[in-house]
């Protein structure tokens, strides 16, 4: 064995910073890869042409691609199509629509970016909820899981597969075709939505909704809320004709500041009425108002500022009817315009003609003093508008949400042309075994040239951020083989193990590589993890191709805390808490760890 | 000086006067002695008082038996920082009283049995603390007229007349409590009640009230904010007046907060 140089206590030095900065979060994670890129040349550990060869790398290159042609599916509704039958075959019985969504959200994440994938069936599993009564946080999270396990299936499901193939090719072994790993992912896919079909009562938050217990869960700060969406009604109030007499001011910011209570419409004398009134209007004499808000609220907000609560809407039952306006859950996409800030920023009442109700993240409701938080991924805003209103703010994009009628898209007439282009892509890469990125390419090259999405869409479509994590971590995934770092550190590992059996050693790949995941990115993991177990196989003459791809699937093995993406956007329109994930997802990680090494004994004779 | 004055203004009005008893109160009800919290009120925070919190924690307590006392209304208080610590009520009129130099050199040589240069130093030395210590926790310089609502000079002015000043402002009507501003007087009362219970195990919250909504303004990820969750529902249980508490991490406390 090689003895330790400076170089690889330089490498070794470096990768600690990478894995340190992953944790703490002081700057973001891509940013931690651009950090690696310029370092690594500089201490000389690699070239200036390998620092940015990562940029140019395949698996860059099929990440753009696969981007630029989800956003192409996306763009057409194509893939919107298949939400209607779907539902249709599942019907009205939780286990069948967890079984139906999962499957469906499991093959198009094979092909399409996970968190994409699990999106699109939001607004419809919210619908569903509320129309079979089955809470939200019920079907959720199977769906959620299946969109990572369903990254799992093909070679371009998810960022470590897609990287698998350049980082095998220094120790010139043979890459991965495009199915090679669907046996397994399809396994991984079945035996989790089977656990969520037979244990889901005991390891899903809502399997046991007690009625009874509403009155704690609302008195409770740190505990788990209802959302508005369930709680909150519409109330018709009117104010007496001396109501701003002898009184300061009254402005509709200020009844949900101190009531809780959010104005819907209001008139405006002598008989002009406003929808989603401007935070700065006031409440005069003589008129007439729909709030939204909790009873108690209501009632309190009446006594204490005199005005008359009316049985039922009368002015308004035209207004606020469920067939003209009513209430989403919207939740606040990765990269959209809205993240970083505020409501008062966005002004939905002044753009959109809506009004935001309520705002739900990490397990607390906020009702009051809405405008100053600043918005964050995976928010859920309610909010009450015309449906028309609504609508124009879902086109708006970055809101992610459910409208009872069918939303328009922007191009329907080209669903066959992107279709097509998958397809294209898909025999390239089977039949002609043309290379991943060139034959997606050439999918998403088709898709701008026959007008399924602009190429100024398909520029920004694509995440850089994704793209700068993947290319600035190549370079430190190069230098620790180059300099010898790799094979130093598994030397020493399978020192210290003694002898194992290729299947332990698989499993501890496995279990080392879940755990890497948890705390820095699944593609951070991947890098530093690949060199390290191919040269620990190679040392212990297992299959070092099966070394790799353990790492390239239990990096996707991310289910215990919510820090993959996919998990942090879903835990706020679940309404989940850390101790949820962690308890479904224990249970999913070990038997991920099981069927994935059971499947590749079965399928690769390990 | 001023204190000569505000009990005057309390006689003619016939109100209470309040001073020390503040810290009093303040020592009674969070278990402090009351020399700390004197030393906080006067001293600047030093280099690791800012780290360790203490003076703000202090500083909450006082605040908090303050806004206690005047939300029953008709009080004079006489001391240090009552207008930053009632800052945002509408009826409350904020006086200073200034003094020339050497006529309180001579008053306090005269009260306290000092030499001439002792009573100097020891003056010149309480308006550098002063002025260092709302520097520090508030951001303000003391001497900046603007924060009153009153600055009366005692040199060419008589006690008598600067008493007659401050009763006529108020009693004017734009120092009449109405309705609004005691509202937000028993919301500053919950608010600092609110605070002063938490300070000190999270010093840096921020906390606002309207209408017995509470907010909670703390750090965003505060490792804290499952324990701070539990003490908000006891607090809510505990405390006459809370209608809601709600936490907002991550969201920075307004002006308005305490």
């Amino acid at each position: 064995m090689e003895s330790l140089t400076m170089e690889m206590v330089l490498v070794m030095s470096m990768i600690g910073l990478a894995i340190f900065l992953f944790i703490v979060e002081w700057v973001r994670v891509d940013v931690v890869a651009i950090i690696m890129m310029v370092t690594l040349p500089l201490l000389h550990l690699v070239s200036p042409k390998e620092a940015f060869i990562g940029l140019s790398s395949n698996a860059v290159v099929s990440i753009i691609a696969v981007i630029i042609i989800g956003a192409g599916l996306d763009r057409t509704g194509i893939i919107n199509k298949l939400v209607a039958p779907v539902l249709r075959i599942a019907g009205n019985s939780a286990s069948r629509i967890i079984v139906a969504i999962s499957v469906t959200v499991a093959i198009i994440s094979s092909f399409m970016q996970n968190i994409g994938a699990a999106a699109l069936f939001l607004p419809a599993i919210q619908r569903i909820g509320e129309k079979q009564k089955i809470p939200v946080s019920r079907l959720l999270m199977a769906i959620v899981f299946s969109a990572i396990l369903g990254g799992t299936v093909t070679l371009v499901g998810s960022s470590p597969l897609i990287l698998l193939n350049d980082l095998l090719a220094p120790f010139g072994l043979e890459p991965f075709g495009l199915f090679d790993v669907t046996p397994i992912g399809l396994a991984l896919v079945a035996s989790g939505i089977g656990c969520f079909i037979l244990l889901g009562k005991f390891i899903l938050p809502g399997g046991d909704v007690n009625p009874e217990g509403e009155d704690n869960a609302e008195d409770d700060v740190g505990g788990k809320e209802k959302s508005a969406l369930e709680e909150d009604e519409y109330y018709e109030l009117s104010t007496p004709d001396d109501f701003t007499h002898y009184r300061d001011p009254l402005f509709v910011e200020d009844l949900r500041r101190r009531y809780l209570v959010t104005v819907l419409a209001i008139t405006e004398p002598p008989d002009f009425k406003v929808v989603s009134p401007p935070p700065d209007m006031e409440v005069r004499s003589g008129i007439d108002l729909v709030v939204c808000g909790r009873k108690k609220d209501v009632v309190r907000m009446v006594e204490n500022e005199g005005m008359i609560l009316k049985d039922r809407l009368e002015k308004y039952s035209d207004t606020i009817n469920p067939v003209k306006s009513g209430r989403v859950e919207a939740v606040v996409a990765p990269r959209s315009w809205l993240v970083g800030k505020t409501l008062k920023d966005v002004n939905l009442e002044g753009r959109f003609n809506v009004t935001p109700v309520s705002l739900y993240r990490h397990e607390e409701s906020y009702r009051a003093r809405l405008d100053d938080i600043t918005l964050h991924v995976g928010d859920v805003i309610t909010i009450h508008g015309a449906w028309k209103n609504l609508k124009n703010l879902q086109k708006e994009g970055g809101l992610l949400f459910g409208l009872p009628s069918d939303v328009d898209y922007m191009r329907p007439g080209k669903a066959a042309w992107a279709g097509a282009w998958l397809v294209v892509a898909l025999v390239m890469i089977m039949g002609f075994k043309i290379q991943l990125s060139v034959s997606l390419m050439t999918g998403a090259l088709g898709m701008i040239l026959t007008g399924v999405l602009t190429i100024d869409e398909a520029y920004q479509s694509v995440d850089w951020r994704t793209i700068f994590l993947l290319g600035g971590l190549i370079p430190l995934g190069i230098a620790t083989e180059k300099t010898g770092t790799a094979a130093w550190i598994a030397h020493t590992v399978l020192g210290l193990m003694g002898d194992v059996s290729p299947i332990v050693l698989l499993t501890v790949i496995g279990v080392l590589s879940t755990l890497f995941t948890l705390v820095i990115s699944n593609v951070g993991a991947t890098v530093l993890l690949v060199p390290l177990v191919v040269n620990m196989a190679m040392a212990a003459h297992t299959d070092p191709r099966m070394a790799a791809l353990v790492v390239g699937l239990a990096t996707s093995n991310s289910f215990m805390l919510p820090t993959h993406q996919v998990n942090a956007l879903y835990m706020g329109p679940g309404h989940y808490r850390t101790i949820d994930f962690i308890k479904a997802g224990a249970l999913i990680s070990i038997v991920f760890i099981v069927v994935m090494i059971a499947m590749i004994r079965l399928v690769y004779g390990v | 000086m001023g204190r000569l004055v505000a009990e005057k203004v309390a006689e003619r009005l016939g109100y209470d006067i309040i001073s020390r008893e503040i810290l009093l109160e303040a020592s009674r009800h969070f278990n402090i002695p009351e020399i700390k919290l004197e030393k906080a009120i006067h001293d600047a925070p030093g280099i690791l008082e800012r780290y360790r919190h203490t003076k703000q924690a202090y500083i909450a307590y006082i605040r908090s038996a303050l806004v206690e006392r005047v939300v029953n209304d008709n009080v004079v208080y006489h001391g240090l920082a009552g207008h930053l610590l009632l800052k945002g009520i509408g009826h409350v009129l904020k006086v200073r009283i200034n003094a020339d130099f050497e006529k309180r050199v001579a008053y306090v040589m005269n009260r306290d049995g000092l030499s001439e240069d002792e009573a100097r130093a020891r003056l010149v030395e309480d308006d550098n603390q002063r002025r260092k210590w709302t520097y520090e926790l508030y951001g303000h310089d003391p001497w900046d007229s603007a924060m009153y609502d009153l600055t009366i000079r005692i040199d060419r002015l008589s006690i008598e007349e600067a008493v007659g000043f401050i009763c006529k402002a108020a009693q004017s009507s734009g120092f009449a409590a109405s309705e609004r501003s005691k509202q937000n007087l028993k919301d500053l009362a919950l608010a600092c009640h609110v605070k002063a219970e938490l300070v000190a195990d999270f010093p840096n919250i921020g906390v606002t009230c309207e209408y017995g909504n509470v907010i909670v303004y703390c750090k965003a990820g505060d490792r804290g904010g499952a324990k701070l969750g539990r003490r908000l529902d006891e607090l809510k249980r505990k405390l006459a007046g809370i209608y809601s508490v709600e936490m907002h991490s991550g969201v920075p406390a307004p002006p308005d907060a305490v």
